[in-house]
């Protein structure tokens, strides 16, 4: 039985990035995200710290750095939200980046379709993990699952392909 | 018992952060409490990179702007200097035909007034090569009926007589050529002479003796002694005259604007004529007049055909 929490493996390769390059590119997501939402409505369809979460933690493979990861970007999601309390997202993104990590060692996530696999499963379960937050703590009415979401899913999964493309460039060399 | 920690570390430390986060969550909700410290460290990291973004947006949206802006400009400016070149040329045409308009209307106007002379009206069409002759070619020959000798006129006055005749084309020895002469007589005086080129552009009237009072200005016209031109066409006016012996030097003013012709009328005939001054169409036109009506002013009405 796959032990999600359990450590990787040693012999699992863990890619290691250029310093400040996770820092920067999960600040910039955040900024991308609050800075074309001036600029359209479409920029609602790609949850780019999602997909950083995402990207770093089956990267990393490091459960903890990747739940922290995910926390502190969820939190800063929620700040910069006018309307959210602080840990909505927070919740959300600290169970996608220990779940991203742990799963980053045990299956292929370097194959584009797999990467699409990957996104539009963690992108499902991080709206079900939010949809119960806000039913059960904040006693909203949230969608589990609708046709906007999972065209949403898809559009995040297409573009999540040449995004982790590109930040493949970021890695170092082993 | 260390090994299981080590094994669930991972798991507990999610569980920590999880339920850590959900009793913030709480905390925010029960008390309606708002956590304005994240929040400021939140928005303090990422506005300057914001504002950064902004002013990138702004500066490279203002110069993409620019360019575009200063391309159309361009684009439009060489498209507006094409079309004012084309109507600059379309503007020298329309010129040049109200010109030849208002020349050619003149000559009619000119041949109506002289119905009774038979006239052909010709295009010059060239003229000689030789800087030192003054001759110019017209395009009517031998079968239009030319023949050498024959006057070539303008509204104006006499331009010269034809000295060769081919079947489509004539040449025309101007009256300032120096092997150019033509009987001539003082308008007013009534004194007579012999205007004859001498190569430059005013012809010299000879033959007037130092005791006749010439002027500046006085008009000259055909004796009709020739016989190539009609009595009283005019030749033009002196320009200067100085006594000399035996005879005065009268340099003569062309009253035909020998330099610029480009229509002229051939007189077919050397039947006697009573020159009118032909009158423009713009000044018949004021009249409400036609232009070769009746009123056309006549010039030494006085002088009766011999």
């Amino acid at each position: 039985m796959l032990n999600v929490g359990e450590r990787s493996d040693p012999n699992v390769e863990v890619h290691k990035f250029f310093s400040g390059a996770v820092l920067a590119v999960c600040l910039l997501a955040l900024v991308f995200q609050a800075f074309l939402h001036k600029y359209g409505r479409w920029s609602e369809l790609i949850d780019l710290p999602l997909l950083v979460t995402i990207y770093f933690g089956v990267s990393r493979r490091n459960p903890v750095t990747g739940l922290f990861l995910g926390g502190t970007i969820g939190i800063l999601q929620d700040a910069l939200s006018h309307d959210n309390p602080i840990g909505m997202y927070g919740i959300a993104k600290t169970i996608i980046g220990y779940l991203a990590s742990s799963i980053g060692g045990r299956i292929d996530t370097e194959h584009p379709l797999s990467r699409f696999a990957l996104v539009f499963f963690f992108f499902h379960f991080h709206q079900i993990i939010l949809a119960i937050t806000q039913r059960v703590l904040l006693n909203h009415s949230a969608p589990l699952f609708t046709l906007r979401l999972f065209l949403d899913s898809l559009v995040t999964s297409a573009f999540a392909v040449p995004l982790f493309a590109l930040l493949d460039r970021l890695r170092r060399p082993s | 018992m260390i090994d299981t920690y080590s094994r669930h570390r991972p798991l507990a430390l999610l569980a920590i952060v999880v339920v850590a986060q959900v009793m913030l969550l709480a905390f925010q909700i029960k008390g309606e409490h708002d956590v304005r410290l994240i929040r400021y460290w939140a928005v303090a990291l990422v506005t300057p990179l914001e504002r950064a973004g902004t002013w990138s947006f702004s500066k490279v949206g203002g110069a993409w702007d620019g360019y575009v802006g200063l391309r159309n400009a361009r684009a439009e400016n060489e498209r507006m200097h094409s079309e004012l070149d084309q109507l600059r040329l379309r503007n020298r045409e329309l010129e040049s035909q109200a010109a030849e308009t208002q020349r050619l209307s003149t000559v009619l106007n000119f041949r109506n007034a002289h119905a009774e002379a038979s006239m052909l009206a010709a295009q010059v069409i060239g003229s000689s090569a030789d800087p030192t002759s003054h001759t110019l070619f017209i395009n009517r020959g031998e079968r239009d009926r030319l023949r050498i000798n024959m006057g070539v006129v303008t509204p104006d006055g006499i331009v010269g007589k034809i000295v060769e005749v081919l079947p489509n084309t004539a040449q025309v020895l101007l009256i300032n050529d120096k092997d150019s002469g033509v009987g001539a007589l003082f308008s007013a005086s009534r004194t007579h002479g012999v205007v004859r080129g001498s190569g430059d552009p005013e012809p010299r009237m000879e033959y007037v003796v130092n005791d006749e009072k010439v002027q500046a200005g006085d008009a000259i016209v055909t004796s009709g002694e020739d016989r190539i031109f009609p009595k009283d066409f005019p030749i033009g006016t002196v320009e200067s005259a100085r006594p000399a012996n035996p005879f005065q030097v009268i340099r003569v003013q062309p009253s035909a604007r020998l330099d610029r012709l480009e229509e002229v009328l051939v007189l077919l005939t050397q039947q006697e004529v009573v020159f009118k001054k032909p009158e423009t169409p713009a000044a018949a036109a004021a009249a409400g007049e036609p232009a070769s009506g009746a009123k056309t002013a006549t010039a030494n009405s006085s002088a009766a055909p011999q």
